[in-house]
């Protein structure tokens, strides 16, 4: 393997995390306070806002439904306004962290949900408000279910950020795409590949591992 | 301390509508164990639910501690809840907390200094009997441990009043004793009034003071314990005081017991003493009077306030010709007399 495809492979796998973490992290910016207030204004929770609840549930619906790749190219007015270009890692960044947000979103909804509605109700007859039921019990008590929604995110978007090649923004994806499949060169196509798989054990160990760390049940 | 008034809580259950409570009354003094006992889906999870306003009542007043809780906003009503301590049947403790943090959670939520929390945690573990448990995390502790952690917790804020949501049906027996003993012990010691709500007439019996009987969303009987206990007016509270008193027929006599007496053998009579005639030594009376002699088989007595009552299996011997008077003594004294059959 020469000198210039390790670089491009280094260049690449770097850029895919790049893609993945960041956009995860904004990802969670949007998607957990969006998950909370799903589940907080459900029938019979403490906010219960049913008009709001349905609204955000149907924004959720539509851009969960929206493919990745086309969410890419429907974005680029957007995204142009936002990182002021339409090509490269940062006008990736924007389409996946959209793209996640929703996602997130309904893994949060479903972790609370998976909470005794016992413990909400324990809190309020202590006398906490709904803020200090969110921050001091909901998300702790949920901690290692939101640690595996993570996981799962991340994982997720491993696999969008290979789309992100359309908009020009690198990542392993695009190597693979470009040198393997294009250039017709399977070492290159299988290292790409190993290296994805690396990344998604990787990601999937550390989460396993966070997760049981903060489970105390 | 605790009063609910006309208090009537309804649900809109797909296009029909369920009550659950009815015109519920009731007045807890200060300082008092009230019970109310219960089936289950008889609504009283609802009416302890609607004191603190877990459950808002569709009408109905509820004053505690001389505020009407209906009229305050919800940050008035947070604030006030404070003083309503309560306890539930699976204790809810937050599992990412440490016994430690569980009882400083609510002392976290009105910004005590941290070294004030600590003085209070530890002397409230200490309360509950568990300063050695304070770094475990709730999964490693017994249902019984989990209750006095949760104890602890809601004794935290100094709660005037404390509410407990089956707080023993989740606990064996034995465990169930000590649970009501150091509520009992709190109520005495912290002079907290205790509303509490159970489907087991030993709790009732154990450490209230006073007891409603609720059925369909209605109290149909409430009184001191002892009144309810010696006069009981409903069926079904003498159904629940009934079911407090198990007695079987021991498997000796089972096999030998006839239903008909060929002129040689001994009744075997079931009395069930309810009432105030309990308070006579009638069983020697009647041995005096009839010259006839008792053999208890097996007998389950209690004392609830301050009346004595129970059941009791006994072989009755002696002069056959005054069984039938022996008997109707009995009847007088109110005992309620069963001839279960002949050995």
């Amino acid at each position: 393997m020469s000198d210039s495809i390790i670089d491009l492979l280094v260049k690449g796998t770097w850029e895919t995390i790049v893609m993945t973490f960041v956009s995860g992290f904004f990802g969670f910016l949007i998607g957990l306070p969006t998950g909370v207030l799903l589940f907080l204004t459900r029938k019979n929770q403490i906010l219960e806002q049913p008009v709001l609840n349905r609204t955000l549930s149907v924004i959720v619906n539509v851009f969960r439904s929206i493919p990745f790749i086309i969410l890419i190219v429907w974005m680029i007015p957007f995204t142009r306004a936002i990182v002021g270009t339409s090509i490269g890692v940062s006008a990736a960044l924007v389409p996946l962290s959209i793209g996640a947000a929703p996602f997130i979103a309904r893994l949060v909804e479903n972790s609370l949900l998976g909470l005794p509605s016992g413990l909400i109700e324990a809190a309020r007859a202590l006398g906490a408000t709904p803020l200090q039921i969110v921050y001091k019990v909901l998300l702790p008590e949920a901690l290692p279910s939101l640690i595996n929604a993570a996981s799962i995110t991340l994982i997720t978007l491993v696999g969008y950020s290979a789309m992100g090649g359309a908009v020009g923004a690198g990542g392993l994806g695009q190597v693979g795409y470009q040198y393997g499949y294009i250039g017709y060169d399977a070492l290159t196509m299988n290292s790409v590949l190993a290296l994805l798989v690396i990344l998604v054990f990787v990601i999937q160990f550390a989460g396993d591992r966070l997760s049981k760390h903060f489970d105390h049940r | 301390m605790i009063e609910l008034k006309n208090v009537t809580k309804t649900f809109h259950q797909k296009d029909r509508i369920v009550s659950a409570l009815s015109d519920v009354s009731l007045t807890v003094p200060p300082g008092k164990i009230f019970g109310v006992i219960g089936t289950s889906g008889a609504g009283k999870s609802t009416l302890i639910r609607c004191v603190n306003l877990l459950e808002r009542p569709t009408s109905g007043e509820i004053i505690v501690d001389g505020k009407a809780l209906m009229q305050l906003s919800n940050a008035e009503l947070a604030i006030e809840r404070r003083q309503i301590g309560m306890i539930f049947q699976h204790f809810n403790l937050l599992s990412s907390r440490t016994v430690f943090d569980n009882v400083a959670f609510p002392l976290e939520l009105t910004g005590t200094p941290k070294n004030e929390i600590k003085t209070r945690v530890l002397e409230l573990l200490q309360l509950v009997g568990l300063s050695e448990k304070a770094n475990d995390y709730p999964a490693s502790l017994s249902g019984g441990q989990k209750q006095r952690v949760a104890i602890a917790r809601t004794l935290a804020n100094n709660p005037k009043v404390l509410l407990c949501d089956e707080a023993t049906s989740a606990l064996d027996p034995a465990t169930t004793r000590s649970i009501l003993n150091l509520l009992k012990d709190i109520n005495r010691r912290l002079n907290i009034t205790v509303l509490l709500i159970t489907h087991q007439m030993e709790v009732v019996k154990s450490i209230c003071d006073e007891v409603a009987v609720i059925s369909h969303g209605k109290l149909i009987e409430q009184g001191s314990v002892g009144e309810i206990f010696a006069d009981p007016k409903h069926e079904l509270t003498k159904e629940f005081i009934s079911s407090s008193l198990h007695l079987e027929i021991p498997a000796v006599y089972e096999e030998k017991l006839q239903k008909e007496d060929n002129g040689t053998l001994n009744p075997l009579l079931k009395l069930e003493m309810t009432g105030k005639s309990v308070n006579e030594p009638v069983i020697s009376e009647v041995s005096r009077l009839f010259d006839t002699n008792f053999k208890i088989v097996s007998a389950q007595m209690d004392q609830a306030g301050d009346v004595n009552f129970g059941v009791m299996l006994i072989e009755l011997s002696g002069k056959r010709e005054n069984y039938n008077a022996a008997i109707q003594y009995f009847i007088s004294k109110h005992i309620k007399t069963e001839i279960i059959g002949y050995v």
